[in-house]
C-alpha cells in the first residue's frame, strides 16, 4: 500500500494542474461556507453578548407599552408590595462619534442582583464612581474599549446625541466585568444613573422596563408579582425576549447559509471533475496494478484516500481563507442587521471551533462524495490495458441520457417537495437545489444535441477548424460535461439571483413610490420627535397637509408585532397598497372603527385575512382589533400592522412621533421649507429632514446594501465554475495532445489551432449559458415565489429583464473564453513532433 | 452608637457578595482613605451642643452626612421563647445638598435625582432554634423609595419602616410602629417609650476624637415597651419585651488611628439602663474618647467617661467567615458600684451584609451596690471582620 500511495501522490505531484483546481474547489467551497457561518455567528454572538450584559442576571422583565412603564409602578411594587429583586431600567440608543451606542440608565442601588459589573469594582474607585453617577448629572461608565473607540479616558467629556439633543457626558469610570480583561459584552454600552438617562432622553417619569430576578422557587413570587401588576404591564421571560429579537434575523441568515451552500455545490463539481480526470489518466496504470494483484477494493481505497488527503488539504486552506473572508463578510452582515433589525456592535470575528469543524468536515465529505464515482470507475478497470479513449467517449455518450433522466427525476422530486410543503423554508431551499442541480444534469445532453446540429453551421462559419471545433464539443463531453454542469449552475444562479433582486427592487421601488406621499419627512436619529415641536413644525408656511407616523414594537406572551400608527391627511390613505379590498370601506374601518391593516407577511405567517381579528397588548390589557385589509409591505420586521393614530391614542398612552410627513403647497420651495423647519427646531431637537427623493434613494441604498452579500457570494460561485472550466479544458487538451499535433502536422497553423481551442470553449460557454437561461429564470421564480415568500412572506412580481439574461450569456461566454486562453496558448506552442512521439 | 464605617462601606459595596472580582485586592480599606476630612466640606458639622426638640429631631437632618435610627430589642412569646431583633435605618449623603440656586435647576430634572442614599439592616435572633438571620435593603432617597420625614415621623427603605402611631388623633405620635420583613423573616411591632429621650455626651454632642469636627449629635431612648408579632418562616409569634432606640447624626468618621468599637446597651432589672461605647485603636487599646451614659430608673442621666468604666473580654468567638469577636465581657463601673457579666444569647450573631459586623442580644448578670441584678441588652462589635 505504501508503494501504491507513493505512486498515487507521485502522479498527482507531477500533474499539479490537476491537483490545483480540486484544491481550489474545496478551498473556495469551504471558505465561503465557513465565512458565512463565522459572520452570521459572530453577529449573533455579539448581539447575545450585549444582551447578556444589558439583561444581566434578570430572569424576567416587566414591559409596558410603547411609552414604557410609569416609574410609580416600580415604587408601588417596592414600597407598597415589598417586592425585591426588581430593578428599573431606562434604555435607548444614542449616537456619539458616529457610532450608535446603547445607553443603559440604571439605579446602582438596585443593581446588585442584576449586573455585578454595574456595581463598583473596587471600593475606593467605586465610591467615586457611584458618587459621580448619582450626584453629578451627565456622568457615564464605559468599557475601556468603548472609551478608546470614543477617544476618551476617565474624567474626559464628550458630546452625544440623545433623542435628537446634544448633551455632554463625562466618563466617571471604566467598566470591567472580568478581572483585568476586556469584556466584549460591554462594548458599545454607556452606563448612566437612571436620572441622567431620563433627563437626556426626556423620559421623565417613565421606565423602559424593569428587570426581575425571581428567587429559585419562583411560583409563589411569580404569583405575587403578577397579582400586583397594573394592566398594560406584562411579565415576560428575559431569555425569550432576547431570543425573539435574535430570531428576527433567522430568515435573513438562513438565506445567507443557502448561498454559501451554493458555492460548496459548485465546488463539488470541480472536485469531481479533477479526481475523475486523474483517474482517467491512470487507467493504464490501474490496469497494470490490477494485473499485479491489487484488488478492486485496494484501488477504491487508493482513490478515496487521495480524495481524503486532497479534501483535507483543500479544506485546511479553506479554513484560513474562510476566516479572512468572514472578517469582510461580517462588516456586510452586521451593517445589514443594523439597517434592518437591531443595533449590534461587532468588533471581531469569533473563532468558533464548531463552525471550523463543520466547514472542514463538509469539505472532506464533499470531496469524498465527489470522488465516489471516479473511485468506482477506477475499481472497475479490468486487469489489462485500459480501454481506448474512443470506447470511453462512447460510454459517456451512452450515459448522457441517463444523466439527463436522473436530473429530471431530481427536478420532479423538487416539484413534489414544493407541492408537499407549504411554509418550510428549508424544504423550499432543498427543492431549489434539487431542481437546479437536476436540470443542470440535463445540460450536457442538450449541449451534445445542439452541437451535433450546429456542426454544419460551424463549418460554414469557420471552415475546417470551425467544423472541428463544434464537432469536438460533443466528442469531448466525457471531459467537459461536468464543467458544463458547473458553469450552468453558476450562471443560472447569477441569472436567478439577479432576476430575483431586480424583481424585488422593482416591487420595492413601486411600493416606496406609492407609499411616500409627502414631500418632506422629519424625524430624529435614534429618537422620537417632541410632540410640541411637531405641532409647531406643521405651522410652517407652505405646508398643505401633514401626516405622522409612530413605529413601535408591541410585546406580548404571544410574541412581537411591529405596529405603525398613522395620522393621515385626506387622500393619503391611497398610499397604502391594499390587496384585493375596497379602499373606501377599508379606509372607513381603519379611521373610524378601530380596524387594523396587516402586512403581507403577517397575513401569510399567521393565516390572517380581512374579517378576522388580532389580539394586541394595550395599555389597558389585551384587546381584539378587527382586520380590515392586507397591505403590501416589504418591512424587514415580519409581523407588521397599521393602525390609525386615533385608535392608537385610545389604547396606548404614548404621545411619541417617529416621523412627520409634510406635503407642500403646489409651487412651494422644498429647500426653503426645510430651512424654515430647521430654523424652528434650532436649540430644541436635532432633526433629520429628508426630501421625498432622499428617502427614496436612502431606501434603495439600504435595499442594495442588503444584497451586496448575495452579489459577493454568487461571484464566488462563478469563480469556482471558471476555475473548473479551465481545468477541464487543460485536461482535454492534454488528452488530445496527439490529436492536436496531428492537426498541426496536417498543416494547421499554431494560430488556427489556438483559435480552434478558443472557439470550441466559447461555444461550450455559449451553449451552457443558453441552457442556463431558462434554468436561471426558473430559479428566480423559485426565489421570488417560494423562498422569499417562505422566508419573509413578501409578495413581489417576477420581472425578467433582457439585461440580466444578456449579462448571464455574456458571463458564460467570457468565462469560457477566459478559461480557454491559457490552454489555447499551450496548444499553439506545443511541438507537434514531441507530442506525436509521446505515448 | 455611631456607625459610620458600616454606613460608608455598605453604601459603596452595594451588597454583592458574589459580585465583581475586584481588580485590586479588596482588602478592608483604611477608613481614612474612604472618608478624609476633605469629605466633610459642604456638610453641617457637630461642633457645639445644640438644643434638641422632639418630635422634630426624630426626623431627618439632611445637611449632615450620616444619620441613623437604630432599634434593638429583646422579646419573648407567651411560652417564654426568646428572641432578639435589630432594625437599623441609615441615611447617607453622597454629596452635600445643593445650594438654593442649584436646587431650582434640579427641579426640572428626573425624579430619581438625589444625593441621599438609604439602607437598612434587619436581623432576628431565634434563641430556641439557635438561629440568627439577617437581611439588607438599600434604596435612593427619591420617589418615595426610601426617605425620612419629621412630621408625621416616618423613616423607611422600601417596605421596611419606622413611623409614629397612630398617625392621627389624640394619641398621635405617642407610639411608633416598626415593620420589616423578607420572604422568610418578618417583624411588626408597636413601640411605646417608657423613658424620655436621653442626650448622650455633652448635652447630646458626642465627641469621637480630639478633632473638634469629629463628633455627632446622639440621643437614645433606652427603654421602650414593645409588643407585636415576629414571623420566622411560616411560624408567627406574639411577642413582647423591651427595645432601645439610638439616634445619631453627624458628618465625621473615625479618626485615623481608630479601628472600630464595642457598644453596649443594657437594660437592668432595677430599672436602670447603661450605654457605653469603647472606641478601639489600631493597637487594640481603648481610645480616651470612649464614653457612655447611665440612665437611672428615675432622675437625671449620668455621663460616663472612659475612666469610669472598665471592660474585660471574657470569651471569644471565631467567625467562620473570618475574624475573632470578643462576645462575652466583664464590665464594671466602680462609681456606680456596678459589676456585670455580659454573655451572648447566641455566639454567632454576625451580620454578613455588605460589611460584616456582630450585633446581638445578650444576657446580663451581676451586682449593683451589693445586691444581685440582671438584665438584657444588645452589643455591637465592629472592626473585627477579616
Amino acid at each position: 500500500m505504501a508503494v501504491l500511495a507513493r505512486a498515487s501522490f507521485g502522479y498527482l505531484l507531477r500533474h499539479p494542474w490537476q491537483l490545483v483546481p480540486a484544491l481550489v474547489g474545496v478551498c473556495i467551497g469551504v471558505a465561503v461556507m465557513v465565512a458565512v457561518d463565522l459572520a452570521v455567528d459572530s453577529a449573533r454572538r455579539a448581539f447575545e453578548l450585549s444582551m447578556d450584559a444589558v439583561n444581566g442576571e434578570a430572569t424576567h422583565q416587566l414591559v409596558g407599552g410603547p411609552g414604557g412603564i410609569d416609574e410609580t409602578v416600580y415604587v408601588q411594587l417596592r414600597v407598597t408590595e415589598g417586592i425585591t429583586g426588581i430593578a428599573p431600567v431606562v434604555e435607548a440608543h444614542v449616537v456619539a462619534a458616529g457610532m450608535t451606542l446603547t445607553l443603559l440608565g440604571l439605579d446602582p442601588l438596585a443593581e446588585s442582583d442584576f449586573r455585578a459589573w454595574a456595581a463598583p469594582g473596587t471600593l475606593n474607585e467605586g465610591i467615586e464612581r457611584v458618587r459621580a453617577l448619582l450626584t453629578e448629572p451627565g456622568t457615564v461608565l464605559v468599557s475601556g474599549r468603548t472609551a478608546r473607540m470614543l477617544g476618551v479616558g476617565r474624567g474626559d467629556r464628550f458630546t452625544l446625541q440623545a433623542n435628537g439633543r446634544d448633551v455632554e457626558a463625562r466618563v466617571a469610570g471604566l467598566l470591567s466585568a472580568e478581572a483585568g480583561g476586556e469584556d466584549a459584552r460591554l462594548d458599545g454600552l454607556l452606563v448612566a444613573d437612571i436620572a441622567t438617562a431620563q433627563e437626556w432622553l426626556a423620559m421623565h417619569g417613565r421606565l423602559s422596563r424593569m428587570d426581575v430576578r425571581l428567587p429559585r422557587v419562583p411560583a409563589a413570587a411569580l404569583d405575587r408579582l403578577t397579582a400586583a401588576l397594573p394592566p398594560g404591564v406584562q411579565l415576560l421571560e428575559a431569555e425569550g425576549r432576547t431570543r425573539a429579537t435574535a430570531e428576527m434575523t433567522a430568515a435573513f441568515t438562513t438565506n445567507l447559509t443557502a448561498m454559501s451552500l451554493l458555492a460548496m455545490l459548485v465546488g463539488v463539481f470541480l472536485i469531481y471533475n479533477s479526481i475523475g480526470f486523474a483517474v482517467v489518466q491512470r487507467r493504464t496504470v490501474f490496469g497494470y496494478l490490477r494485473a499485479l494483484g491489487v484488488t478492486r477494493g485496494g484501488l477504491l481505497a487508493l482513490v478515496l484516500g487521495e480524495a481524503i488527503v486532497l479534501g483535507a488539504a483543500g479544506a485546511a486552506l479553506g479554513l484560513g481563507a474562510g476566516f479572512w473572508l468572514g472578517e469582510r463578510l461580517l462588516a456586510l452582515v452586521s451593517r445589514s442587521i443594523n439597517d434592518l433589525y437591531f443595533v449590534v456592535n461587532v468588533t471581531s470575528v469569533t473563532l468558533d471551533p464548531g463552525s471550523l469543524a463543520k466547514g472542514f468536515g463538509a469539505g472532506v465529505a464533499a470531496t469524498l462524495l465527489a470522488a465516489l464515482v471516479p473511485a468506482a470507475e477506477a475499481a472497475g478497470v479490468p486487469p489489462r490495458l485500459a480501454m481506448t479513449r474512443a470506447a470511453l467517449e462512447a460510454g459517456t455518450v451512452r450515459a448522457l441520457p441517463w444523466l439527463a433522466l436522473a436530473g429530471l427525476v431530481a427536478a420532479a422530486l423538487a416539484m413534489l417537495l414544493l407541492g408537499l410543503t407549504e411554509r418550510s423554508l428549508v424544504a423550499g431551499l432543498a427543492a431549489l437545489f434539487l431542481l437546479v442541480t437536476g436540470l443542470a444534469l440535463c445540460i450536457p445532453a442538450a449541449v451534445r444535441l445542439v452541437a451535433r446540429a450546429a456542426t454544419p453551421v460551424g463549418a460554414l462559419l469557420g471552415g475546417a477548424p470551425g467544423r472541428l471545433a463544434v464537432a469536438g464539443i460533443g466528442a469531448s463531453l466525457s471531459r467537459t460535461a461536468v464543467a458544463i454542469v458547473a458553469l450552468g449552475v453558476a450562471v443560472s444562479a447569477t441569472v436567478g439571483v439577479s432576476v430575483m433582486v431586480d424583481s424585488f427592487r422593482e416591487s420595492v421601488r413601486a411600493w416606496i413610490d406609492g407609499t411616500l406621499r409627502s414631500d418632506v419627512y422629519v424625524g430624529v436619529d435614534r429618537g422620537t420627535l417632541d410632540p410640541a415641536l411637531a405641532r409647531d413644525l406643521v405651522e410652517v408656511p407652505g405646508i398643505e397637509a401633514w401626516s405622522t407616523s409612530r413605529n413601535v414594537t408591541l410585546e406580548g406572551a404571544a410574541g412581537r408585532v411591529a405596529l405603525t400608527a398613522l395620522e393621515l391627511p385626506p387622500g393619503s390613505f391611497a398610499g397604502i397598497r391594499l390587496r384585493d379590498t375596497d379602499p373606501s370601506a377599508t379606509r372607513q374601518a381603519f379611521e373610524e372603527r378601530g380596524a387594523v391593516l396587516v402586512s403581507d407577511s403577517y397575513a401569510y405567517r399567521h393565516g390572517v385575512a380581512p374579517g378576522d381579528s388580532v389580539l394586541l397588548p394595550t395599555a389597558q390589557g389585551e384587546r381584539r382589533f378587527p382586520v380590515a385589509a392586507v397591505y403590501q409591505s416589504y418591512d424587514a420586521e415580519l409581523d407588521s400592522l397599521l393602525m390609525s393614530r386615533r385608535t392608537y391614542d385610545v389604547f396606548w398612552d404614548d404621545p411619541g412621533i417617529d416621523s412627520l410627513g409634510l406635503r407642500l403647497e403646489p409651487g412651494a420651495d422644498v429647500g426653503a421649507t426645510i430651512d424654515a423647519l430647521r430654523a424652528l427646531a434650532a436649540g430644541r431637537q436635532a432633526l433629520v429632514i429628508r426630501s421625498n427623493a432622499e428617502i427614496r434613494q436612502l431606501s434603495m441604498d439600504i435595499f442594495d446594501r442588503t444584497f451586496v452579500i448575495t452579489d459577493v457570494l454568487y461571484w464566488l460561485a462563478l469563480g469556482v465554475a471558471l476555475v473548473g472550466l479551465l481545468a477541464a479544458l487543460l485536461a482535454l487538451q492534454l488528452e488530445r495532445a496527439r490529436e492536436l499535433a496531428t492537426l498541426r502536422a496536417l498543416g494547421m497553423t499554431p494560430g488556427e489551432l489556438g483559435a480552434m481551442v478558443i472557439v470550441q470553449s466559447g461555444c461550450i460557454g455559449l451553449l451552457a449559458g443558453l441552457a442556463a437561461l431558462p434554468l436561471g429564470v426558473l430559479m428566480a421564480w423559485l426565489l421570488v415565489d417560494v423562498i422569499n415568500r417562505r422566508a419573509f412572506g413578501w409578495q413581489m412580481e417576477l420581472a425578467v429583464g433582457p439585461k440580466a439574461l444578456a449579462l448571464a450569456l455574456g458571463l458564460a461566454l467570457t468565462a469560457a473564453v477566459a478559461a480557454a486562453l491559457y490552454p489555447a496558448r499551450r496548444a499553439a506552442r506545443a511541438s507537434p513532433a514531441r507530442a506525436m512521439r509521446e505515448e | 452608637m455611631f456607625r459610620p464605617l458600616v454606613t460608608v462601606l455598605t453604601v459603596f459595596s452595594l451588597g454583592s457578595p458574589a459580585g465583581v472580582p475586584a481588580q485590586e485586592p479588596a482588602a478592608s480599606p483604611r477608613l481614612s482613605t474612604v472618608l478624609s476630612d476633605r469629605d466633610r466640606d459642604g456638610y453641617a458639622e457637630a461642633r457645639t451642643p445644640r438644643p434638641f426638640s422632639f418630635p422634630a429631631d426624630h426626623g431627618p437632618h439632611p445637611e449632615y452626612r450620616n444619620e441613623w435610627w437604630y432599634v434593638t430589642g429583646n422579646l419573648d412569646d407567651a411560652d417564654g421563647r426568646r428572641f432578639g431583633f435589630e432594625l437599623t435605618l441609615f441615611r447617607f449623603a453622597l454629596a452635600p445638598e445643593p445650594a438654593e440656586e442649584d436646587a431650582g435647576k434640579a427641579a426640572a430634572g428626573s425624579a430619581w435625582r438625589t444625593r441621599q442614599v438609604h439602607l437598612a439592616h434587619f436581623a432576628v435572633t431565634d434563641v430556641a432554634a439557635g438561629r440568627f438571620r439577617f437581611a439588607e435593603r438599600h434604596a435612593r432617597g427619591a420617589l418615595g423609595l426610601a426617605g425620612a420625614t419629621a412630621e408625621p415621623f416616618r423613616v423607611w427603605v422600601g417596605d421596611w419602616w419606622l413611623r409614629e402611631f397612630p398617625s392621627s388623633g389624640e394619641d398621635a405620635g405617642n407610639a411608633w410602629l416598626l415593620h420589616a420583613g423578607t420572604e422568610e423573616l418578618g417583624a411588626t411591632l408597636t413601640l411605646v417609650p417608657e423613658k424620655p429621650p436621653v442626650l448622650n455626651g455633652e448635652n447630646g454632642l458626642s465627641q469621637k476624637s480630639a478633632d473638634p469636627g469629629n463628633a455627632s449629635y446622639y440621643y437614645s431612648i433606652s427603654r421602650i415597651a414593645t409588643r407585636g408579632t415576629l414571623r420566622i418562616d411560616d411560624a408567627v409569634y406574639d411577642v413582647s419585651g423591651l427595645s432601645w432606640l439610638d439616634r445619631e447624626w453627624g458628618s465625621s468618621a473615625l479618626a485615623d488611628d481608630q479601628a472600630g468599637w464595642d457598644w453596649f446597651a443594657l437594660q437592668l432589672s432595677d430599672g436602670s439602663d447603661l450605654m457605653f461605647y469603647r472606641l478601639r485603636r489600631d493597637d487594640g487599646s481603648t481610645d480616651p474618647m470612649s464614653a457612655g451614659t447611665w440612665i437611672p430608673a428615675r432622675g437625671d442621666a449620668v455621663p460616663l467617661a472612659r475612666g469610669d468604666v472598665s471592660l474585660e473580654p471574657r470569651e471569644h468567638w471565631e467567625s467562620p467567615r473570618g475574624g475573632r469577636y470578643p462576645v462575652a465581657w466583664a464590665l464594671s463601673v466602680p462609681r456606680l458600684e456596678l459589676e456585670l457579666l455580659i454573655e451572648p444569647v447566641l455566639r454567632d450573631q454576625e451580620l454578613d451584609v455588605s460589611v460584616r459586623y456582630w450585633e446581638g442580644a445578650v444576657d446580663v448578670s451581676g451586682r449593683r451596690s451589693g445586691s444581685p441584678v440582671d438584665g438584657r441588652g444588645y452589643v455591637e462589635l465592629t472592626g473585627y471582620a477579616e
